[in-house]
């Protein structure tokens, strides 16, 4: 429900329930009001028949227009001066009317007199209908002009609110830039824009300092390591047994390992940092075919069988060394994570490219491996970073990848562009018949 | 050759030195940007190692030090910074080459020896050893003066034992010689075997002695004794 429907709902409850009591009080006062003033008049009427009774003219039946009754009473006169007497007030009778007498006591020339006077006056009924329907009335055209108008009102209120909201939804602390709010001068959204400036230029800097810790860190650490991978070479120049040799040879593996998790994620540091830039558009099958010469030697020693669909001339826009990096990690991963006479098929077009390959059942869910560290085999050799760098790198550049497996097929899918999908699987099928194998 | 080792890291400095010294070359250390810019006034190098990150300065600016000053020397970068633009901007800067760190020293030898080859043996790029002969701008083996066809490979492979004779070069070495950046793949050293291995028979067969041995579990050695 929005603020406004609530606001508005909130509203009309309370004209609803002050509407009733509101009428009932104005309409006891309007009562009260009339019936007191007649009796005012009623009063002054029966005072000056006293006066003339007093002077000794004799009164008319009428005086101002209203009967007069005076009667001679032998009792002594009743303690207050004023009777007033209301009749058919209950709106029993057709007449809409109430009669109202006031009877007067008056001891002229030692005698008591009651001097009676009526009138009749509007019943509460009657005047009830008249302010029902203003009432009504009055209630409708509220409730009609708030629902008309309260959309316009709140879009307007909240205007400054939508615009934070908006702000706060494209903010990216990737982008390092200064969260960037609109003027208010409504008091509870300027403490919410401050505070929101507050926090969010707060987490960039800290983002900053991560950062920044993070591509130290890497720097410092590499030459350290080349430290000791320098004086474990001197030390296998020594004169050396063959169980220190072995020992030697586990240190050397891991510090290599130890180096290449450290590029790694220098790399995906940088990546993070948005520090390639894609400049223009370039020959992506150029890229893939200079990596697969260099991965050559490596898919013949492993006696996999390669068959590709490359498209000539297929531009992407992309940094040159993020297109690089993109294909080598899924070369490399399609030609590691392979089995010996294993076979992968490679297709590139305009709309991405596909790498399915032979390999190991996944133990793992395939989107999991995308995290980082996420390894199909722990015990395995490899650092655990390629895929997390290949889907940074399509982040990056707005590609969609995708990884399945499929009819014992490791299918890694990157798509240029959203809009055109890739070949479905029937196409690719049909599309071996016209390959062009390369067997090496 | 003379070379002068310009790095701040003096354990580091100290391998380079080792290792340098062990080949006969003359190699001097300097620990800074001053150090260095005395050292490269007063005397003169074939070759210069140069620490990007200096405590007192960048590597950069003893590039352009060298350049105004017109001292000679070919010029190889050593820096932990594995940027491209790092790379691409020393390289502008008259450096010869460019090597990040942690590197191999093996790897620090060649590419020095390739760098002298480069620029001081005009016209003379053979490498060779006893029946074996390598002429690095045209790719040719020959053994007992015939030519053998190997891969492009398996001479990088024997220019690099050639280069670092009775030296170990450990699997990694080689598998970082061989495919440089493109060796994310840990399980190379299958790869490496199997190109030492077919190098090895290549020899074998065109009457070549087999000089390569294998060291252990640690990876291989040119043995020339």
């Amino acid at each position: 429900m929005k603020l406004a429907d609530k606001f508005t709902l909130w509203f009309l409850g309370i004209i609803l329930l002050v509407t009733p009591i509101s009428m009932f009080t104005t309409l006891s006062n309007i009562r009260s009001r009339i019936d007191n003033s007649e009796i005012e008049r009623l009063k002054a009427v029966n005072n000056e028949v006293a006066e003339q009774l007093r002077d000794g003219i004799a009164p008319d039946k009428y005086s101002q227009g209203r009967p007069i009754i005076i009667l001679k009473i032998d009792k002594a006169l009743p303690k207050s001066e004023v009777q007033v007497e209301k009749q058919r007030c209950d709106g029993a009778t057709a007449l809409n009317e109430c009669r109202i007498t006031v009877s007067s006591y008056y001891s002229i020339n030692e005698t008591n007199y009651q001097v009676s006077s009526y009138n009749y006056v509007t019943q509460s009924a009657h005047i009830l209908k008249g302010m029902l329907f203003t009432a009504i009335l009055k209630t409708m055209i509220i409730a009609l002009i708030v629902l008309l108008t309260v959309r316009w009102v709140s879009k307007k209120i909240l205007s400054p609110f939508n615009q934070t909201l908006n702000s706060i939804q494209k903010f990216n602390i990737k982008k390092k830039q200064p969260l960037a709010l609109a003027e208010t001068n409504t008091k509870e959204f300027q403490a919410l824009n401050q505070f929101l400036k507050k926090m969010a230029d707060k987490a960039v800097i800290e983002y900053g300092l991560v950062k920044e810790f993070s591509e130290n860190a890497s720097h410092e650490l590499q030459t350290p390591l080349a430290v000791l991978r320098s004086k474990l070479e001197l030390l296998t120049e020594t004169d050396i047994q063959v169980n220190q040799a072995s020992l030697i040879a586990d240190m050397q593996n891991a510090i290599e390992k130890l180096s290449r998790i450290n590029h790694s994620l220098l790399l995906l540091t940088k990546l993070e940092n948005q520090e390639f830039e894609a400049t223009s558009e370039i020959n992506f099958t150029n890229y893939v075919q200079e990596l697969l010469a260099i991965y050559e030697d490596r898919i013949a020693i492993k006696e996999l069988t390669l068959t590709s669909n490359i498209d000539e001339q297929v531009y992407v826009k992309i940094n040159p060394t993020l297109a690089d990096m993109l294909f080598d990690n899924l070369l490399s991963n399609a030609i590691r994570h392979n089995v010996r006479n294993g076979t992968i098929h490679l297709r590139l077009n305009k709309r991405g490219i596909v790498i399915s390959n032979t390999g190991p059942f996944p133990v793992f869910p395939t989107e999991e491996l995308f995290q980082r560290f996420k390894k199909s085999n722990q015990c395995n050799n490899s650092v655990g970073l390629g895929l997390s760098i290949v889907k940074r790198i399509c982040e990056l550049n707005n590609f969609k990848v995708t990884y399945i497996y499929e009819d014992n097929l490791h299918i890694l899918k990157v798509i240029f562009s959203e809009d055109q999908s890739i070949g479905e699987d029937k196409e690719e099928k049909e599309g071996y018949t016209d390959n062009q194998i390369v067997t090496i | 050759m003379k070379i002068l080792a310009i790095e701040d890291n003096k354990e580091l400095a100290s391998s380079i030195y080792d290792y340098l010294a062990h080949e006969n070359y003359i190699c001097e250390l300097a620990y800074s940007a001053s150090e260095a810019r005395e050292k490269l006034l007063f005397y003169s190098y074939d070759c210069i190692v140069l620490d990007i990150m200096l405590p007192d300065g960048n590597g950069l600016e003893l590039l352009n030090f060298m350049k105004s000053e017109h001292i000679s020397g070919s010029i190889l970068i050593v820096s932990a910074k594995g940027a491209l633009d790092d790379k691409i901007q020393g390289l502008e800067s008259g450096a010869d080459d460019y090597l990040t760190k942690p590197f191999h020293l093996p790897e620090l030898h060649a590419r020095l020896r390739a760098i002298h080859r480069r620029k001081n043996l005009e016209g003379n790029n053979i490498v060779s050893f006893k029946e074996i002969a390598l002429n690095t701008n045209t790719f040719e083996l020959k053994i007992h003066g015939k030519d053998l066809d190997t891969t492009r490979k398996e001479f990088e492979l024997l220019l690099y034992f050639l280069v670092n004779k009775n030296r170990v070069l450990s699997r990694q070495a080689i598998a970082n010689h061989l495919w440089g950046d493109y060796t994310d793949n840990l399980s190379n050293v299958d790869f490496v075997y199997q190109h030492v291995k077919n190098l090895r028979k290549k020899i074998n067969q065109a009457g070549g002695a087999d000089y390569i041995d294998t060291i252990y579990g640690l990876g291989y050695k040119f043995n020339t004794h």
